[in-house]
């Protein structure tokens, strides 16, 4: 007998066909993963079985849960539904909470919403929905506020609310996508917990084929509104027939081709490097403290070599990255590129400045959507003494965008007639521009869907071999990070904890924070059929 | 979006289209009062005084018989002269001094820009105003600089807090990268991506204005006789309100259908701007 039992389901928004003929079932005691890229129609399947579609949407089929079909239901029972036989986990804890209301408040109201129950009772309830979730009251009371606490404990406040009262059904759209790789593993193995002792069906929505592959009992692989494949977890990643799941598959365990060897020669020395913040003062009259963002942090970059930088957030990756641009000034330690400082005095130094280029993680962002697409690229010859003009400024233009597979008459178009994975390109020819000799990618794939993203890895690698770029890898995705560095950096709280070469870190990491990192980085099964 | 788009997307919002008709009206009434006008506005008659709307007097005529529709439309031109004027000023100085205090949130010229605009913001507007006109005398150039200097600090806040939230995103930190320095990024990212907003303002502002310098006027400390003006208009019709309440009804509706027009205005433009607030109004 399933519990979610979803048949021919076909969605349309504003006369749009969202989802054409989707069918998956959940048993109880089950974890079905939803996997897909943006725009799969993964999350819309989600809220459709939640009935929490935008308006104008028009959904056929049938979604039976408990027997029931929640297409045909009312309002009113679905809302009594809703949090009692089914509830949802969202992607971001950040905003799925209040910030005015307690902890205890929060989970006490789904209770009280639902169970005609007294106010002491819902809160002894939300202590034992919180405790459930491993925040004891006597470490976590129920009058801490969400700012107080931290990502990962925030997603334990919005599953112990979606748990509260015992639902047959949970739905986790990305619970963990938004988390470090530490804290994911715990939530995973959290939610994993309570499905086992609870019995109830998970319907689990991600992008990320490693981290419900480790999970999921049953997996549905989905693509432009459709179920292209499903089957039971393991045995599903050795019997793909699907071409797309089999390309998905492929582009997430990508390995670009890298042909340049390093040079013995360094490129970027960073020595003794100290960052300190200065924090906000307490009260009028206290003395504002500081906060130490960059510890004593040392390491080169050999020329043509690929570095990579991993760690946790907070751990002052981007303090540094913004260091070596020479955007803030360091307290002490030096920067060189070349043996050149990029700080002299208190002004950066412009002739190293123009030798190295960043590119950023969000591709929507990263761009004025107001000036075209020549303007944005050719932002940094700002830093060049004489610009090219006329001509060859346009033969420039074309130039980079041409390397990034991009044709020149794309330089008339605004950023917004972009996809996510092209803008990322533009951003690659706007660092190519003016030539430079270091790039810094500041989790510059994270954002991107995995075909997509190893196309952009491709695109790295080969630009790398022919212009000889050496970059720093900026990431938290440590799979990503081994496919494409030969060295690496792991960071913790500011200080390099280890550093060395990236086959050898990962196979064998010597630091305990190293081997935390790498044990709770989920991991695809292994299907090279010896 | 596409021009043709915006243009389309303009014309279905009702606010924006009736505000436009209606501020048209009276920008259109003033023009029309420099080349044409019914009657002499400084031409006295006096055997025709207080006379109820009539054929030769559309809207009537006031306790010294001039034309009241004659009146309302030069009056008009002083109206939206002075706002137009206050507007500019509080523009022009408000939006430099938000992208500098925005430029270099947190030192020392950040904290001297908004104290100095709290400080504005702290004082009764119309008091500075009389207080103005007292030391320089009653005129409307006076009434201009007085409600220009309340708009600067409107401007500057409204500068400072978006261009605050625009300073963090990355092609900020990209131009930064290519070495562009406070003013350079301030002109070209930050500056293009608060015109709408700065535009919504604008048209709030502009409104306020037409009510400030018709509160000035009507305690006589605008522009002063024999220019017309709406506020004093209404000032010398609240002796005369039960014997010719025309007197005070049309010049009163000039400035309620011209500060509601300018308002609706502003409301259809920050819709038309928002894509957010379109799509939840369709």
């Amino acid at each position: 007998m399933s519990l979610l039992r979803i048949e021919g389901l076909s969605l349309a928004i504003h006369d749009y066909a969202i989802l054409h003929d989707v069918s998956l079932t959940v048993a109880p005691g089950q974890i079905v993963g939803v996997i897909g890229e943006s725009g799969s129609g993964k999350s819309m399947t989600a809220l459709t079985v939640m009935q929490l579609l935008p308006e104008g949407a028009q959904a056929t089929g049938r979604v039976m849960l408990d027997g029931q079909d929640v297409l045909q239901l009312s309002e009113a029972d679905l809302c009594g539904m809703r949090g009692r036989v089914m509830g949802m986990v969202f992607q971001e804890p950040m905003t799925a909470l209040n910030p005015i209301q307690t902890i205890g408040d929060q989970v006490a109201e789904t209770i009280l919403v639902h169970d005609r129950v007294s106010r002491a009772e819902a809160r002894e309830r939300a202590r034992q929905a919180l405790a459930r979730v491993e925040l004891p009251e006597d470490r976590f009371p129920l009058t801490r506020y969400p700012h107080e606490l931290s990502g990962g404990q925030r997603q334990r406040v919005v599953i112990a609310m979606a748990i509260a009262l015992r639902p047959r059904l949970l739905i986790a759209d990305e619970p963990t996508t938004a988390l470090d790789v530490t804290t994911q593993a715990q939530i995973l193995k959290l939610l994993k917990r309570l499905v086992q002792e609870d019995g109830m069906g998970l319907l689990m929505i991600s992008h990320d084929l490693a981290v419900v592959a480790d999970m999921a009992d049953q997996l549905v692989i989905m693509r432009h509104g459709r179920v292209v494949e499903s089957g039971p977890s393991p045995d599903l990643f050795h019997r793909m027939q699907h071409p797309y799941s089999k390309a998905l598959l492929a582009a997430s365990t990508h390995q670009p081709d890298r042909a340049a060897q390093p040079q013995e020669v360094p490129l970027l020395e960073v020595r003794g490097v100290i960052r300190d913040y200065v924090t906000a003062r307490k009260g009028i009259w206290g003395k504002p403290g500081t906060f130490r963002a960059v510890d004593d942090v040392s390491f080169r970059i050999r020329r043509g070599e690929s570095l990579g930088l991993v760690g946790e957030s907070g751990c002052g990756k981007s303090t540094l990255t913004r260091a070596i641009l020479g955007l803030e000034e360091v307290q002490a330690g030096e920067i060189l590129l070349d043996s050149q400082p990029v700080f002299t005095g208190h002004k950066p130094n412009r002739a190293v400045r123009r030798r190295m280029q960043v590119v950023f993680q969000d591709p929507y962002g990263s761009f004025n959507p107001r000036h075209r697409v020549e303007r944005l690229i050719t932002e940094p010859f700002h830093l060049l003494n004489a610009p090219p003009q006329g001509a060859a400024r346009d033969a420039a233009i074309a130039e980079a965008l041409e390397s990034v597979g991009l044709t020149a008459d794309d330089r008339h178009k605004y950023i917004h007639e972009f996809s996510g994975g092209q803008r990322q390109r533009i951003a690659i020819a706007r660092a190519l521009i003016i030539k430079p000799d270091l790039i810094i990618l500041d989790e510059a794939v994270s954002a991107l869907d995995v075909s997509i993203r190893a196309q952009i890895l491709d695109l790295l690698a080969d630009l790398g071999d022919r212009l000889g770029l050496t970059y720093l890898f900026i990431s938290h995705d440590l799979s990503v990070v081994r496919q494409v560095t030969d060295r690496v950096l792991v960071m913790q709280a500011g200080r390099i904890v280890e550093q060395g070469e990236t086959a050898e870190i990962f196979d064998a990491p010597a630091h305990p924070y190293t081997k935390q990192l790498l044990s709770a980085t989920p991991r695809l099964p292994d299907i090279t059929d010896a | 979006m596409s021009g043709g788009g915006l243009i389309r997307a303009a014309l279905t919002n009702r606010s924006l289209v009736v505000g436009l008709v209606l501020s048209l009206v009276f920008v259109g009434a003033a023009l029309i009062s420099f080349i044409w006008v019914p009657q002499d506005v400084t031409a006295l008659d006096i055997a025709n005084k207080i006379k109820p709307p009539s054929a030769a007097h559309p809207l009537g005529t006031d306790h010294f018989g001039r034309d009241i529709l004659s009146m309302i439309m030069v009056g008009a031109r002083t109206s939206i002269a002075v706002a137009v004027v206050a507007v500019v000023i509080g523009m022009g100085l408000g939006v430099p001094l938000g992208l500098a205090a925005a430029a270099r949130r947190g030192s020392l010229l950040d904290e001297v820009i908004m104290r100095g605009n709290d400080l504005v913001f702290a004082f009764p507007s119309l008091l500075i105003a009389i207080m103005i006109t007292a030391v320089f005398g009653p005129s409307a150039l006076n009434a201009i600089i007085a409600i220009g200097i309340f708009n600067i600090p409107v401007f500057a806040r409204l500068t400072r807090g978006a261009a605050l939230s625009l300073w963090t995103r990355d092609y900020v930190l990209a131009a930064r990268v290519a070495g562009k320095g406070a003013v350079r990024i301030s002109a070209e990212h930050i500056l293009p991506n608060v015109t709408n907003l700065l535009i919504v303002q604008g048209t709030i502002q502009f409104s306020l204005g037409i009510l400030a310098e018709a509160a000035l006027s009507y305690v006589g400390l605008g522009a002063q006789p024999p220019i017309p003006s709406w506020g004093r208009m209404l000032a010398d019709s609240q002796t005369m309100i039960s014997l010719a309440p025309h007197m005070a009804i049309f010049p009163g509706l000039a400035i309620l259908l011209t500060v509601l027009g300018l308002n609706l205005m502003g409301d259809g433009l920050r819709d038309l701007f928002d894509p957010r607030i379109r799509r939840d109004r369709r």
